[in-house]
């Protein structure tokens, strides 16, 4: 037993070896020149990440908009009603989405705040990384609001929020401050230099919301700087932008790349389709039959606009050419079992038909697609940095220029173009360019629509304009205030 | 290598000599002969030991129980005692040949019990220890140790809700004692910490102690928090010279029982549901009786200083599921020998396991109660041939021919286990001892999944795929002790014990999925699968090891068999712990007193109060937790172009946040009890009464996202949780055993033994630390369709732990809609709480002459349960025009109910129970044949029968959550029996037993 003690007092403390994964140390003594590169890139994957799923950033976009609903088919889609919610601005603190938008957003912060400490003296990387995380605060100022600032230089414990204001000037000035460091290529992965005018486009247009002052002005300078780079243009095929190969388009300024293989996260096939549409595109997994567009919304559109291709409307049939049949219809089905994407949808809860509803369909769905998609999604898109301009210059009184950028925008829709504009279609026109890309309630708030009743929604109240703090976040850090009127 | 072969063979010489020179000198003229026998049965013991009084000198009586020994002048008494009986003294006189009968001695008080590193004579004893021998244990077709307990421990809690073969039992000791991985009890496997049940089979063990309190477990440190089972095997033959063959041989069937009622396909159509033409009883389709086989082979003897045991047992036990089985065969050599004149004494324990296992997808078990009964099982369609192997399936949302899935997936497993153990002991004096032991516990396992091209559910978009894991867990642990016993008055006993450890533990596997095959060659031919990245496919391989370091003591006195003392500590460092947190100690203190050596108690032959008090702790499940350790992430392929592969790489992420703080989770256990026996211990028992609190439990814990991180100074958070210690629990409880030994007259005798436990349910007194944690958790929604987002157990500050939570059904409107209080998760009551006030055990063993018969009723109540097919599957909703409808005693039928299902209280059903667990009868048929000792036959019944209110399938208590593989969070929700749960079984088993001399 003695030589044992003894043994035992020479190493008594011990250290623990990780033989799987690395540390923090294990990085910072790195001396590989690919790890740059590559933590650059797992930066980037954070804001990859989730986007694209159910429940995500994505979801609270759009369910919560004039676009899209999950109506709940008895059991299937109830989900405790948060769907419900969503759509009726009924929602509380506590839905898991928020927490996910929430998470989603400063994960990718803190990891970014993380490399500026270790390589706070690469320039170009810092300056292309704070206007990453600039990016990730347009969407907090967005969707929450007043959030915490966090920076590299932040110290101490759980940060408190910030005013809107605040966090709008620290993200101009983030953008400002780095963007003259940004690569001008046309990096379609990547922030470049025109991807953060973009962003200042996107930032200033929403600055009367934000602020409470208005910045049109500064809007259509930033998106000019865009358009007139000559980096990018309008494809011709305005579905070129969301095929399955889409790398390719002119038009995509910002995307996330994703993958099946190596970037999951984009699982809309699941999300919108149909159970049997498994068999239309032969996909790897059987749908989920949740998401479709509102049938008004889907009326809107002219029959000769291209873009009503965007939604899969009538009756389905299986990749061999069959009418697909839905022998679990519902008994009160007018269309009955042969599977029909029809745009009436009976109701919002509790039974709507299972085959109710337009489905999204601007994203090509390949056929043997698994259940993430290998499409880019786009986050920043010529069209609408051309409908930004259009509308910061109506706003300014410009009213033909403005004209002149709706009705390109119109010409390769395949619509004829407008003899005059009015706000009201200047939404409109953005709401048939820029359906499901998390667009629609931003600019419903903008045009003060937001709070106006449709389908299935009741007037809402007036601080439904900002989600609430979740509170699983408030929990975590209770030097969090929540938003006003939650 | 030395040979120490020739040293060996010198050292024998040696012995053999001495032993001659003895026998010589005590060669004398007058000798006294004679048998020794049982005095309830006649028969003769062998091995008993004669001794003249006050003398050294005597001998063992032999196979027939007859001994001679030779006398010398003066020699008046015999003392003549075997284990077991109680020792008599006898006249010489004149006699030269005598007989005597031995009294039996069952109930003896000097029995003695494991306790950790050592054994303590059970009137010493001052903590809640209980040791249980193979006669007390469950009859039956018995395939795990845990098992051979279930229900004979007040405050052990064994659980196997439904009837599958390859499914552990969830052991718990008085209640939940952390959220995470490590909430069964520490096992000690002959002296080895932490061996896997899988190294010893229930037929080779010779006793088990449960260490239940606080105090006692203590000595086992940070692995000790909950509870210690002691596992000894038999050690070796017991006489000398002598040679005992035991086989025992049995067959058992399975049959399912208590199917949850549904309707008939004549019924389901008359509801409305969609007739596709056919009559199908799914779960008569994927059910059949099984057969079992299990034969135990042992062979023990001694020769001197040596005694050996060696055992093979096979057990292959089939499912009632075609496809579901388990084959165990396990071998194992015990050897020990003695040296020095048995001062230095060594022991070898070798125990090989190989278990190979085969399962079904359990959701089968769903689908065959719930799939549409008008269903053919075969379609004979072109299309269904080509991609369904033609079997019926249809493009139908969780709609699966239970009978396809059943056979078109396979899961199988190989688990080879090898428990190596060697002990020295040596007498240094003849009262101080210094021990060394060293084991090596090895477990690898290989395990293979399949999915068919025309497995409707994964295989058909995946084309096919298959998986090879193999996981490897190595664990040596060196211990060295020294024991000091001495009396330091001539009333006060004492005993030392010293000792240092150390503990290696390494984990690796690999695994390999791929998809995509033009043949179903599976898991034999990964290769053959073209697609080895993306859905269903993984590659990946994972390793960790982890260091444990020990220095414990304990002092135990004894003041003249009426007072007793005991203290011990245990301080322990751990590697996975962080670094400002690296060791912990673990004190405990335990006194006892025999009121009846001071006091007249009157009818008590033993009165002993004795209060204890013990820290104990818990190690994290993963050696790493601490350090934040960056994971993979996605393939990051720099320039963007595929066809450049050489600046693919993939990313790392952060999965938790660092903290150099991590430690040890602590229990602090107070118990008192009282040890008894009545009648001149014809009555024997004891109560305990403990309260124990648990904090600084490990958790991940929801973080402050992006912000600075308080645990690892100077950098952020970048996941959004972290492990930390937080958590205040307190619970308490009250146990009882009892047992009256051999009531009745002449051959009828009957031993009742009974315990019970009521535990006050385990409250949170916090979940937080800090600024960091939770005012309650919620866990567990009952899951797809619908009633995937709102939780239904709530563990709230201040609450019990577990409670389920819902909307309470206060009616039905007239068209059957529910009416329920509300919907929102933030107005909803208490229902109910998953976890049993109280638990019994009660043996019944009777013999009668050649006869015996034991029955074993068992039970729980105070506890409910959440019917989740009830939850899905009841409501006329336009769903059940899909789904078959279950029909219970607790279904609404008038009217019936049309909501969206919808979970609320009418769900939640008391699952109260009584259950005839057990059952044997078994027959000694008497022999008279020199080369037979005994031959058994018996007849035993497994789960008779069952008297429940409850509904589903088995109101066995959940501990966990079958559904949740998080094991930080299935403990935190107890109570719900799922829908892919296996179905109950009933066993029945015939088997015969012969011991051969």
């Amino acid at each position: 037993m003695l030589p044992l003690a003894f043994g035992l007092g020479a190493c008594w403390e011990l250290d623990q070896e990780v033989l799987d994964g690395v540390t923090a140390d294990d990085i910072t003594n790195s001396t590989n020149p690919n790890l740059i590169n590559v933590l650059k890139a797992s930066a980037y994957s954070r804001i990859v990440g989730s986007w694209g799923g159910h429940n995500s950033i994505w979801s609270i976009h759009e369910v919560s908009s004039d676009e899209m609903a999950i109506p709940q088919k008895g059991a299937d889609w109830e989900d405790g009603g948060q769907w419900i919610r969503m759509h009726r601005h009924q929602w509380d603190a506590k839905e898991e989405s928020f927490n996910n938008t929430w998470n989603y957003c400063f994960t990718a912060i803190g990891e970014i705040n993380n490399l500026l400490i270790q390589y706070p003296d690469v320039e170009a990387l810092t300056a292309e990384l704070r206007v990453l995380r600039a990016l990730s605060y347009l969407w907090l100022i967005d969707t929450f609001g007043n959030v915490p600032i966090v920076d590299e230089n932040t110290t101490g414990g759980n940060p408190s929020n910030k005013s809107r204001a605040e966090v709008f000037a620290f993200i101009e000035s983030s953008i400002k401050d780095n963007m003259d460091l940004l690569v001008k290529e046309n990096t379609k992965t990547t922030i470049n230099y025109y991807t953060a005018q973009a962003m200042l486009a996107k930032l200033y247009i929403n600055a009367q919301i934000y602020t409470g002052t208005a910045r049109w002005a500064e809007a259509e300078a930033a998106a000019e700087e865009v358009i007139n780079s000559g980096k990018y243009s309008l494809s011709s095929n305005f579905f070129a932008n969301f095929s399955e190969r889409n790398g390719g388009s002119t038009e995509n300024i910002l995307t996330l790349p994703y993958d099946q293989n190596n970037a999951q996260g984009f699982n809309l096939p699941q999300m919108t389709l149909h159970y049997l549409s498994q068999n239309t595109y032969n996909l790897q997994e059987q749908p989920w039959n949740g998401y479709a567009s509102l049938e008004e919304f889907y009326n809107n559109f002219e029959d000769d606009d291209v873009r009503k291709n965007s939604f899969l409307e009538g009756p389905q049939f299986s990749s061999d050419g069959t009418r697909l049949n839905d022998i679990s219809a519902e008994a009160g089905d007018p269309d009955g079992q042969p599977l029909t994407f029809t745009p009436n949808i009976n109701m919002l809860t509790p039974n709507a038909f299972r085959q109710a509803g337009v489905r999204v369909g601007k994203f090509e769905f390949a056929s043997g697609a698994a259940s993430s998609l290998n499409n880019d999604y786009p986050l920043i898109r010529l069209g609408d940095i051309i409908l930004i301009k259009a509308e910061a210059e109506f706003r300014q009184g410009k009213t033909g220029d403005a004209l002149t950028s709706v009705n390109m925008i119109r010409e390769r829709a395949g619509v004829d173009p407008h003899a005059a504009l009015t706000l009201d279609l200047i939404f409109e026109e953005r709401g048939f360019e820029m359906f499901a890309e998390a667009s629609r309630r931003t600019d419903m708030i903008r045009f003060g629509k937001w709070n106006q009743p449709w389908w299935e929604k009741p007037q809402s109240e007036a601080f439904r304009g900002l989600f609430p703090i979740p509170q699983q976040a408030i929990n975590a850090n209770p030097n969090l205030t929540q938003n006003p009127g939650y | 290598m030395t040979n120490y072969l020739p040293n060996l063979k010198s050292l024998a010489l040696v012995f053999a000599l001495t032993l001659g020179a003895m026998l010589a000198v005590n060669a004398q003229t007058r000798s006294i002969s004679g048998t020794v026998l049982d005095a309830s049965f006649g028969d003769p013991v062998p091995g008993a030991t004669v001794l003249v009084k006050g003398t050294t000198r005597g001998t063992a009586t032999d196979v027939d129980g007859k001994f001679t020994l030779p006398l010398q002048v003066g020699d008046q008494v015999l003392v003549v005692s075997f284990v077991g009986y109680l020792t008599q003294e006898v006249e010489i006189g004149n006699q030269s040949t005598i007989t005597i009968s031995l009294e039996e001695d069952i109930q003896s008080l000097e029995e003695a019990v494991v306790i950790g590193y050592g054994s303590q004579d059970k009137k010493e004893i001052t903590s809640a220890v209980v040791g249980v021998k193979p006669e007390d244990f469950n009859r039956g077709n018995v395939t795990n140790p845990a098992q051979l307990l279930q229900g004979k421990v007040a405050g052990l809690s064994i659980t196997r809700p439904g009837g599958n073969p390859n499914n552990g039992f969830n052991v718990r000791l008085r209640g939940l004692s952390t959220f995470g991985a490590n909430s069964s009890p520490l096992i000690v496997l002959d002296g080895v910490i932490g061996a896997s049940l899988d190294n010893v089979d229930p037929n080779d063990i010779q006793s088990i102690d449960v260490l239940k309190d606080g105090s006692a477990a203590a000595i086992y440190g940070a692995r000790g928090s909950s509870g210690v089972i002691l596992i000894t095997t038999t050690k070796q033959g017991k006489k000398d010279g002598t040679t005992n063959v035991t086989v025992n041989s049995f067959a058992t069937l399975d049959q399912a029982t208590n199917l949850i009622p549904i309707l008939s396909a004549d019924e389901f159509v008359a509801r409305g549901g969609t007739d596709f033409g056919s009559d199908t009883d799914w779960r008569n389709e994927l059910i059949d009786d099984a057969m079992s086989f299990t034969t135990n082979a042992s062979i023990s003897g001694s020769f001197g200083n040596s005694n050996y045991m060696a055992a093979v047992n096979y057990r292959d036990n089939n499912g009632i599921v075609n496809g579901v089985g388990n084959e165990r065969l396990n071998t194992r050599l015990n050897l020990s020998q003695g040296a020095l004149n048995n001062r230095l004494r060594f022991n070898v324990n070798l125990s090989f396991t190989n278990v190979a296992r085969e399962s079904i997808n359990d959701a089968a078990f769903r689908y065959a109660t719930i799939y549409n009964p008008t269903a053919p099982i075969y379609e004979n369609t072109e299309d269904a041939i080509q991609r369904f192997g033609g079997y019926f399936q249809r493009d139908l949302f969780d709609f699966y021919n239970p009978v396809a899935l059943a056979n078109q997936q396979k899961f199988v497993g190989e688990v080879k286990s090898n428990l190596l153990s060697y002990r020295a002991e040596f007498d240094i004096l003849t009262n101080l001892t210094v021990t060394a032991q060293y084991s090596q516990d090895r477990r690898n396992e290989l395990e293979g999944n399949f999915w068919s091209m025309q497995d409707y559910q994964v295989g058909l978009g995946a084309t096919g795929s298959a998986q090879r894991i193999t996981r490897d867990r190595s664990q040596r642990i060196f211990e060295s002790t020294l024991r000091y016993e001495t009396d330091l008055t001539d009333k006060l006993n004492m005993t030392l014990l010293g000792g240092a450890g150390m503990q290696f533990t390494k984990n690796q596997g690999f695994n390999a999925r791929v998809r995509q095959y033009l043949f179903d060659l599976g898991w034999d031919n990964l290769g053959a699968g073209a697609i080895r990245v993306g859905n269903n496919t993984e590659v990946s391989s994972y390793a960790n090891e982890d260091q444990l370091n020990s220095l414990f003591g304990r002092a135990n006195f004894n003041w003249d068999n009426t007072f007793f003392v005991s203290a011990s500590v245990r301080a322990e460092t751990y590697s996975g712990f962080g670094e400002n947190n690296q060791t912990g100690v673990f004190p405990a203190f335990s006194v006892g007193s025999d009121f009846t050596q001071i006091f007249d108690m009157g009818v008590f032959s033993q009165f002993k109060p004795r209060v204890s008090y013990g820290v104990t702790g818990n190690l994290p499940p993963s050696p790493t937790l601490a350090l934040g350790v960056y994971g993979n992430g996605n393939r990051i392929d720099l320039d963007g172009d595929p066809l450049t592969q050489n600046d693919i790489f993939v990313g790392i992420v952060q999965n938790s946040n660092p903290n150099k703080d991590l430690k040890w989770e602590t229990k602090k256990e107070f118990n008192v009890g009282v040890d008894f026996g009545m009648l001149n211990n014809k009555i024997t028992g004891s109560v305990d009464y403990y309260t124990r609190n648990i904090s600084d439990l490990l958790f991940n814990v929801p973080v402050a996202t992006g912000a600075p991180n308080p645990f690892d100074p100077g950098r952020f958070n970048t996941a959004s949780s972290t492990w930390i210690n937080l958590a205040d629990l307190r619970a308490a409880g009250f146990e009882f055993a009892a047992s009256v030994n051999e009531i009745g007259k002449g051959m009828l005798k009957w031993t009742p033994t009974l315990n019970f436990t009521i535990y006050d349910k385990t409250t949170i007194e916090s979940l937080s630390a800090g600024d960091l944690g939770f005012e309650e958790l919620r866990f567990a929604t009952p899951g797809s369709p619908g009633q995937n987002n709102n939780p239904i157990i709530y563990n709230r500050v201040g609450e019990n732990l577990g409670d389920i939570y819902g909307p309470r059904l206060l009616g039905y409107t007239e068209d059957g809609q529910y009416i329920l209080s509300t919907t929102s998760p933030d107005e909803y009551e208490k229902l109910g709480n998953g976890l049993p006030k109280g638990e019994f055990g009660f043996t019944n063993s009777f013999r009668w002459n050649q006869w015996s018969l034991n029955f074993f009723l068992r039970g729980a109540w105070g506890h409910d349960l959440y019917n989740s097919y009830r939850g899905f599957y009841e409501n006329a909703d336009p769903a059940s025009n899909t789904w078959n409808s279950v029909i219970t005693d607790n279904t609404p039928t008038n009217p019936l109910v049309v909501s969206t299902p919808t979970f609320n209280s009418s769900y939640v059903e008391d699952a109260a129970f009584i259950r005839l667990d057990n059952a044997e009868l078994g027959y000694n048929v008497k022999t008279n044949s020199p080369n037979l000792s005994s031959l058994r036959v018996y007849f035993a019944a497994q789960n008779l029968f069952t008297i429940t209110n409850y509904t589903g399938v088995d109101p066995e208590v959940r501990t966990n959550d079958s559904e949740n593989n998080d094991a930080f969070t299935s403990a935190l929700s107890p109570g719900i029996e799922r829908r892919n749960t296996y179905f109950q079984t009933r066993s029945f088993t015939l088997g015969v037993t012969v011991n051969f001399k």
